[in-house]
Parts: structure tokens; sequence; C-alpha cells
């Protein structure tokens, strides 16, 4: 085993462990940090991919991923919970303990979804790829499982990261065009949601579930 | 020569953002629309004579060229609308003047990230494109700034954030399948569709279900689909029928492109038992919630889920006959059901309500506004002479023709429940007795009885549209 | 086996009765130190083992032979383990039979004896006690065994004698993100099993939240001084299995006298570290309250989980 697939891995198993420190942490700060933390797994993996293939324009990649997911989007989150103090996730709809077991299921679902990719790629990086796709899937269950608006934002960002993970590692990432553009569309999405995030607050929502006025 | 569609919309968001707001800026946007109608004919005669437009990340073939002619259409009926619906909020205080200009600017970027959409040649530019919607649109869904228009738009932004994240991760795999397949340029639709036989089948397979999970939550279909009645119940009625009319349309003809690189890749079964079972499912949660509606912006929503549902059944037998059936449907739906919206909001705006039951005798106190209900929900319901009728007709020929009699049949026992609901709802709404009756003014009347008109002819007379249709219906065969 | 394993499984064994206790009392020292206190030598739970051993035993009249085997239970499995285990040399007696799982569920014997002592005492807080300390065994032995899969997983082995030699020959495992992630479960799993903070308090008396000493609180004398010696023997080795599995260095590789001396310094240094590591944590942090301890170690499952995964999928 080189100490470029170690390093690859662990960087990858981060970007995991992220998602599940969210599920886990219960004070809204720890789970902004925790995608920062993500973030910078990110750029280190994609600056890992780079190093190996002697691939400048991934490098510069990786850097506007550590500017993105690292810096500018927690540091919008940031502000959000400095907004309200002592900001928890006090009663999320699965406790604490289930969501983890499900997070482990997902985990192992994950496995399973990916064999096709795997197979195709392989590799040091190709294996790796269940590791994204059970970021992405945590991501979801976090949007069904918590009540704070913050929290499926957090979710969607990890459900974002977990994509960026995959994309890094089956492909080296996509041409970067289409990278810069959907970091783009994605910071715009997050800037986006946090103008709702304070039109919802001043009008008095902070709990989903006071998002109920439109059903049928 | 593609990139000029674009100069339009985007002079008129800038100067919208430039200067004080004032009707002719409202009146630019409907220029802009104009222009982009005028700019898609153009492009199909061109592409009718000789061939498709374009090699790079832009390209107008048929599907494109017609694509913008819808777009162009429904935008300029909803943007000629938008001037005097933007007139009356700012003169009755509902909307300041900075509000209305970001209205105006953000509806040219949503015109302009749709007609991104629909000429990207791309898979990632597609996804740039339909991503650009959803940020855009966000606001003019929260336009109104109630609490109510608020929750739709936070549900808008989050669900169809999710349903885009996971075509993202569609289009990857897809990029993935490509690259390995050694093609040269692996987001190309056109070079993956050429290749679609060398690329990796369980890769593809994959691929394909989270880009027709993705790109179908833009377009309404189940699973995610419960942000639609919401969003466009909330949003501003020019923008209801611009998201309602195109919108959706533009994510349907996204997956009609893949489609074909899926048929290439996998064969025909695959695709179609997807397609089938996700269309069939989105009839029957839209027949179901049809029934016992009692808002008449949300029943008009739901209409649209099930005449997406019944066009992604028809993409999914496939065929040149079905899918010239789905781009009619595609024209003659965003016609009536932009007619539709925006008198509904009329409707909002003169009585301020939507609920069903409030809104009894429609018909005789506001005559022109009922008579125009009447028309489109007839022309919704796909009676003859509307050429909805023509295109249900030509799916249900396509769908009994391959063979899948049960499906025609699924679809015509959903047609008779939605049929007899939309019919007991309009008569609710429409009649009943009233001692006074309201004349409405000819700029209301007159663009939205234009837009009847043209929905009736294609129901008659196939010209102009037929071999464009034909050639489109090629494309995506 | 030959007579230089015993000799091996000797002075493993010396070490860990004599240095388990002295572990304890370092451990209370940096925590009174940090507290600003000066705190009581290193050898005063020797002291107070020894005065123990002198003092009149008493049992609970209702009290079966249960009660009074416990300790002795506790202390031979901790001896058995010592012995056994890869602590300062890879050539411990019966290497090739040293199975983790086994090695755990040895451990785990003591455990369930201390807790069944518990029960059989009929007392109120006994009961609770041993019900707290069970419910807490059975969410970690979950943790805990998946963390051995995936430690076992780069040699589709469970000898630990194997796992440690593994890493102390080969840097690269020590690093890989699979053998990470189990030892972080490991982390969590050793605060729980060894009834330290922020799972239980060592140095509580409050009747709501103890557990570890509402288990032993009816034990005196001689009783209570093998239980003391037994539970710090326990430590020492859940400690001293860490570090060799973290950090393997100065192993002894054979049943040489200067690779013996070697090993039993390097492994007393390494356990004194990590010990002075956790009282320090230990002073920073406050106990959780016994419905969280769940999500503690939940997550230290799922911590192993990702291991087991990473592992499986770097293969």
């Amino acid at each position: 085993m080189t100490t470029f697939a170690n390093a690859l891995a662990s960087a990858a198993v981060v970007v995991t462990v992220g998602a599940v420190v969210v599920l886990w942490r219960h004070r809204l700060r720890s789970i902004v940090l925790a995608l920062a933390v993500q973030g910078v797994a990110l750029a280190v993996t994609a600056a890992l991919l780079a190093g190996h293939e002697h691939d400048r324009v991934l490098f510069a990649v990786a850097l506007l991923v550590l500017a993105v997911k690292a810096v500018v989007i927690p540091g919008l989150l940031v502000r959000v919970v400095a907004a309200t103090p002592g900001a928890r996730e006090s009663d999320p709809l699965v406790n604490v303990p289930a969501s983890l077991v499900v997070a482990g299921l997902l985990t192992l679902a994950a496995f399973i979804a990916a064999r096709p990719i795997v197979a195709l790629v392989g590799g040091p990086t190709g294996r790796l790829v269940p590791l994204g796709l059970a970021t992405v899937l945590i991501g979801f269950f976090v949007m069904v499982a918590r009540r704070r608006a913050l929290s499926q934002v957090v979710g969607l960002l990890l459900v974002d990261n977990g994509i960026a993970l995959v994309a890094f590692l089956v492909t080296s990432g996509v041409p970067v065009i289409v990278e810069l553009g959907s970091s783009l569309d994605v910071l715009f999405g997050v800037v986006v949601l946090r103008v709702l995030l304070a039109r919802l607050t001043a009008a008095g929502f902070s709990d989903l579930d006071q998002l109920r006025s439109l059903h049928d | 020569m593609i990139y000029w569609l674009f100069l339009a919309p985007v002079v008129a968001g800038l100067v919208a953002v430039a200067t004080p707001w004032r009707p002719a800026v409202a009146w630019l946007g409907a220029t802009s629309s104009a222009v982009v109608l005028v700019l898609g004919v153009a492009f199909a005669v061109r592409v009718e004579s000789s061939g498709p437009v374009g090699t790079g990340v832009l390209r107008v073939d048929a599907l494109a060229a017609f694509m913008v002619i819808v777009i162009g259409a429904v935008s300029l009926l909803a943007t000629v609308r938008s001037v005097s619906y933007l007139t009356d909020e700012v003169a009755n205080g509902h909307s300041t003047l900075r509000h209305a200009a970001l209205y105006s600017t953000l509806v040219q970027g949503f015109i302009a990230a749709m007609l991104l959409a629909v000429v990207a040649n791309n898979l990632g530019v597609l996804w740039v494109a339909i991503e650009a919607t959803t940020v855009v649109t966000t606001f003019l869904v929260g336009h109104h700034r109630t609490k109510s228009a608020l929750e739709a738009s936070w549900k808008y932004i989050i669900i169809c954030s999710v349903g885009i994240a996971v075509a993202f991760l569609g289009t990857v795999v897809l990029y993935l399948a490509g690259v390995h397949a050694g093609i040269a340029n692996p987001l190309d639709f056109t070079a993956l569709a050429a290749h679609a036989s060398m690329l990796n089948a369980p890769v593809v397979r994959l691929a394909f279900t989270l880009l027709v999970l993705g790109y179908g939550t833009k377009a309404g279909l189940v699973p995610l689909f419960s942000w639609l009645p919401d969003a466009h119940g909330q949003a501003p009625a020019p923008v209801s029928a611009l998201m309602s009319g195109v919108l959706l349309s533009v994510a349907l003809s996204a997956i009609l492109r893949l489609r074909v690189i899926a048929v290439g890749a996998l064969g025909v079964t695959f695709p179609r038992v997807l397609l089938l079972t996700i269309g069939i499912a989105t009839l029957l949660v839209a027949a179901s919630l049809l029934l016992a509606q009692r808002d008449l912006k949300r029943l008009l929503a739901y209409s649209t889920m099930e005449h997406m549902g019944m066009m992604t059944v028809a993409a999914g037998v496939g065929g040149p006959l079905a899918l010239s059936g789905v781009l009619l449907h595609i024209m003659g739906h965003g016609l009536v059901k932009g007619v539709l919206f925006l008198d509904a909001g009329e409707v909002l705006a003169l009585d301020g309500t939507t609920r069903i039951d409030a809104l009894r005798g429609l018909l005789s106190r506001r005559p022109a506004v009922g008579a125009i209900l009447a028309l489109g929900l007839a022309g919704l319901l796909g009676l003859p002479p509307f050429s909805i009728f023509v295109s249900e007709l030509t799916m249900l020929r396509a769908e009994a023709g391959a063979g899948l009699w049960w499906v025609a049949a699924i679809v015509l026992v959903v047609l008779a429940v939605i049929l007899a609901a939309i019919l007991a709802h309009a008569r609710t709404v429409l009649f009943g007795p009233s001692k006074t009756a309201t004349a409405s003014p000819v700029s209301f009347s007159a663009p939205l009885g234009v837009a009847l008109g043209v929905a009736v002819w294609f129901g008659i007379v196939a010209w102009p549209l037929a071999h464009l249709i034909s050639l489109a219906a090629k494309v995506v065969a | 086996m030959n007579l230089a394993t015993f000799a091996v499984g000797a002075v493993q064994l010396a070490l860990v009765v004599v240095g388990g206790p002295l572990l304890l009392g370092l451990m209370r020292r940096v925590r009174s130190r940090l507290e600003g206190r000066d705190g009581p030598p290193i050898t005063q739970p020797w002291r107070d083992i020894a005065k123990l051993a002198h003092k009149q035993r008493t049992r609970p009249t209702e009290s079966s032979w249960i009660f009074s085997a416990a300790p002795l239970v506790l202390v031979a499995t901790a001896a058995t383990v010592a012995t056994l285990a890869p602590l300062i040399a890879l050539t411990p007696p019966l290497a090739a039979s040293t199975d983790f799982i086994a090695v755990i569920f040895v451990l785990l014997v003591g455990s369930v004896a201390l807790a069944l002592a518990a029960l059989d005492t009929g007392t109120a807080f006994g009961g609770m006690g041993a019900s707290r300390a069970l419910t807490i065994g059975a969410l970690v032995e979950p943790a805990l065994l998946v963390a051995v899969l995936a430690l076992s997983l780069p040699l589709h082995s469970t000898n630990l004698v194997a796992i440690v030699a593994d890493g102390s020959r080969h840097a690269s495992v020590l690093v890989g993100p699979s053998h990470l992630l189990a030892l972080a479960s490991f982390i969590v799993v050793i605060l729980a099993e060894s009834g330290r903070l922020p799972v239980d308090n060592p140095s509580t008396h409050l009747e709501l939240t103890m557990i570890y000493e509402a288990l032993i609180l009816e034990y005196s004398g001689p009783d209570l001084a093998l239980v003391t010696l037994g539970e710090s023997m326990r430590l020492a080795i859940w400690l001293g299995l860490f570090v060799n599995l973290v950090a393997p260095a100065g192993v002894a590789a054979n049943a040489g006298a200067a690779a013996l001396v070697l090993g039993l310094v390097a492994v007393a240094a390494k356990v004194a570290l990590v010990g002075t590591i956790v009282a320090v944590y230990e002073v920073t942090t406050a106990k959780l309250r016994l419905f969280r301890l769940p999500e503690l170690l939940a997550g230290g499952f799922i911590l192993a989980l990702l291991g087991v995964v990473t592992g499986a999928v770097m293969r």
C-alpha cells in the first residue's frame, strides 16, 4: 500500500467521518465546524490527485474548493449560528444513537450501490467511491431527520461534498469549467438559502415544524 | 450566432437593474421575449433547411429550436401580463419599486437560464443552467414575502437542490462511463449518443436512474414533487405560468435527450421500465391529489404534474410517433397552462383568494375571466379542437401501437378521473348567480385570447410546426 | 512452548501487577496537580491495598459464594490476559492462540463476575450498579468487536500477537485510515470499559451517578484490596494493548534479556504517557448524563464500522 493511497484514503475517510459527526453532535457550531473540516479534506483530496497526476488545473480546483467549501460557506453559516447563541439541534426527529445506526446501514448500502463504479474504475481512487456515496446518503438522511432549518442546509452541503468527493475520485474532477460553474452555483445557492434563512428567522420561524401552513 | 439568443434577456435584465423601475422596463422585458421567439423561429427555419447550428458546448438542433420557440411563446405571454401585474402591484403598494425591478431582472435571468438549458450540448452546462433556474426562481416564488411565500420558496430551493444534486451525481457517473469508453469529449451529448453502445452498461444504468430522479425533480415527477403545488400556489401568476408552462418541460426535454444515450447503451427496456414507472406513479399521485383540491392554483399545479406524468409515460414508450406527441403536448400545455395561471392570478388580484368554494359564479361576475378559465380548462382536459386533444391522442396511439395496451388503459382511466374532478371543481367556480357583472380590460383578455387561439390553431392545422416537430422527434427517438 | 516464553509471561504479569496500582496513583496525582492540589503520592494505591489486606473482611449476610469468588475471578482473568497478551514482547506464552476476541471475553468474564456479585448482595445500589454496568457493557461490546474486525482485516486474522507484530513491522499499517478509525473507536471503548470519564466518574460516591463504585460498595478488607488490584490491572492492560496497537515501537521481537528490558521500559513509559493524557482529559471534561451515553457509544460503534468499510474497500 503506497503512501499516496493511504493519504487519499485518509482524506476520504475524514469526509465521511465529518458526515457522521454532523449526526453525532448537537451544537450547531460543532456541526458547521465539521463541514469546514470536510471542505479541507476535499481540498486535500483534490490536491493529492493533482500532485499524483501532475495536473496544475486540478491544483487550482483544489484551491477553489478550499476557498468555497472550507472558508466561505462555513463562514456564512457561522454567522447564522452566531445570530442564535447556544443553538442546538435539541430534539431531532430520529434520536442520535438511532441516527448513527442508520448511518452505518447507509454506509453499507453505499458500499453495495457503488459496486458498478468500483468495478469500472478500481485502483486506489475508484475503490474509495463508497465513502463518497455514503456521505451523500448520510446527507439525505440529515435533511429528513433534523428539525432545524440550518440542519437542512447542512444536509444539502453534505450531499454536495459527497458528490464532489465521488467526482474527484472517479475522474480526477470533471472538467474545470463544470467544476467552476457548479462551485459558483452551490455558492449562490447557499447565499440564497442564507438570505431565506434570515427572512425566515425575521418572520419568526426557526424550526421546520412551524413550516406547515402549506399542505393538502 | 447562438450567443445572440441571450443578448435580449441579458440587456433587458441589466436595464432593469440599472434604471429605476417604471412600466417601460416591463415592456422591455416583453420585447426581449418577443425577440427570443423571433430568434427561435429563425433558428427553426435554419435547422429545417441546413441542419443543426453549432458544434461546441452550445448547439441548436430541431429539438432545441422547438424548445426556444416554446420558451419564447410562453414567456412572451407571461412578460406581457407582467407589465400590468407589476403596475398594479406598485399602484396598490403591494410591492415597492425595488421589488418590481428585482422581479423584472430575475424573470429575464430565468428566461436566459432556460434558454441555456435547451441549447446546451454539454451535460455540465445543462446542469449549471438548470441549477441556475432554481437559484433565480427562488426569489420569484418568494416575491410576496408573506410567511406562506417564504415557506414555499424554502421548500422549493431545498427540494430542487436535492434533485439537482442527484442529477450532478448522475452527470459525474455518466461522465465516468464516457471516459472509460474512450470518448474524447465525454460530457458532449452528441458524442455520448454516437458512442452509446461502447458505454459500460451497469454504470449507465446507475447514471440514468440518478439523472431521471434528479431532473425529474424539476419536472415535477415522483418522488420529489412536493415543492410544486406550494411554489406554484405562492408565486406571482406570471412566474407560475413560466414555471408550469416551460420550466418543467425544459427539465423534461433534458430527460428526453438523456434517454437517447440510455437507449443506446442499455437497449429500450430499462429506460422504458424506469420512465413508465415514474410516469404512471406521477399520474396516480396527481390524480389522487386533484380530487379533493380546494385551491384553484394548486389544482392547476397538480394538473401540470399529471401532464408531466403523461408525457413521461409516452417518452418511456419511445419512438417517433410518441415523441412527436410529447413535443406537441409541450407546446399546447405550455400555452394553455400559462393562460390558466395568468387567469388564476387575475382572480387572485380581483377576489383576493383562489379558494375554489369562495369563487362561485365567476362566469357571471367577471365574464371575461370566467370564459377564459372555462376555455382554458376545456383545452387542458384535451377537448377538441385544442392541440392537447391531438397530442394526447397521438401519445395514446403510440402506446397502443407499441403493444402497451395496459399503459394506454391506465392513462385513459386516470384521464377520465381527472376529467370528472376538474369538471366538478370548474362547475363550482364558474356557475352560480351573481348580480353584478364586471368587464375586464382588453390588456387582460387580448393576450390570453390570442394564446388560446394559437393552442386551437395547432389543434386544427399542424402548420408551421409539423416539420420541426417531426425533425425534433427524430433527434430524441 | 519453551522456558523463554514463560519468562516473558512472568515478567509481563509482574509488570502489570506492580504497575497497575502505580498507574492508578499516577493518574490521580496528575489529576490533583491539575486541580491545584498536591495529591497523594503515586504509591498511594499500593499503600491502600496493603492496609486493606490487613483489615477485617465483612460480607452481607444474604450473599453467597459468588460474592466471595468475584474478586478472585476479577484478578485471575486480568492476570491471565496480562500473561498472554503481547505487552512487552511479541513472544508471550501460547502466542499462536492469543485471539483478540478471546482476550476481550476473558476480560469480560471479570466484569460479569463483579456485576453478579453486586446483584448477589441484594442491595439497591448493587442492583442499580449492575444494571448500569451491564447496559454499558452491552453497548460497548458491539463497538469493540467491530473495531477488532477492522484491525484484523489486513491480516485476515484476529490473532492479537500477529496484529501487533504486523504493526511493528509495517509502519504503513499504523497510519492506514482503517486502523486509525478502529483505534479511535477503541479509545471510546476503553474509557467506558474501565469506568473513566466521561462515562463514569471513578472518584464519585454520588448515588445518582455512580456506576462502578456502586458495584463494589459492599466489599471491604482483603476483598476490596483484590478488587482494587484487579481493576487497576485491567486499566493497565487496556492501555497497554492500546499503546501497542497505536505505536508498537520498542516491543521486544525476541525473548532476549536486553530486548525484554527495553520492551518493559518502553511499554511502561508509553502507558504512563497515555495514562497522563487520560487524566488530563478527565480534568477538562464533565461526565455525560447516563441517557446520553448511548450517543457516545454509538459514535464509537460507527467509527469502528467505518473502519471496517474502509478496510474492506482498501483491500
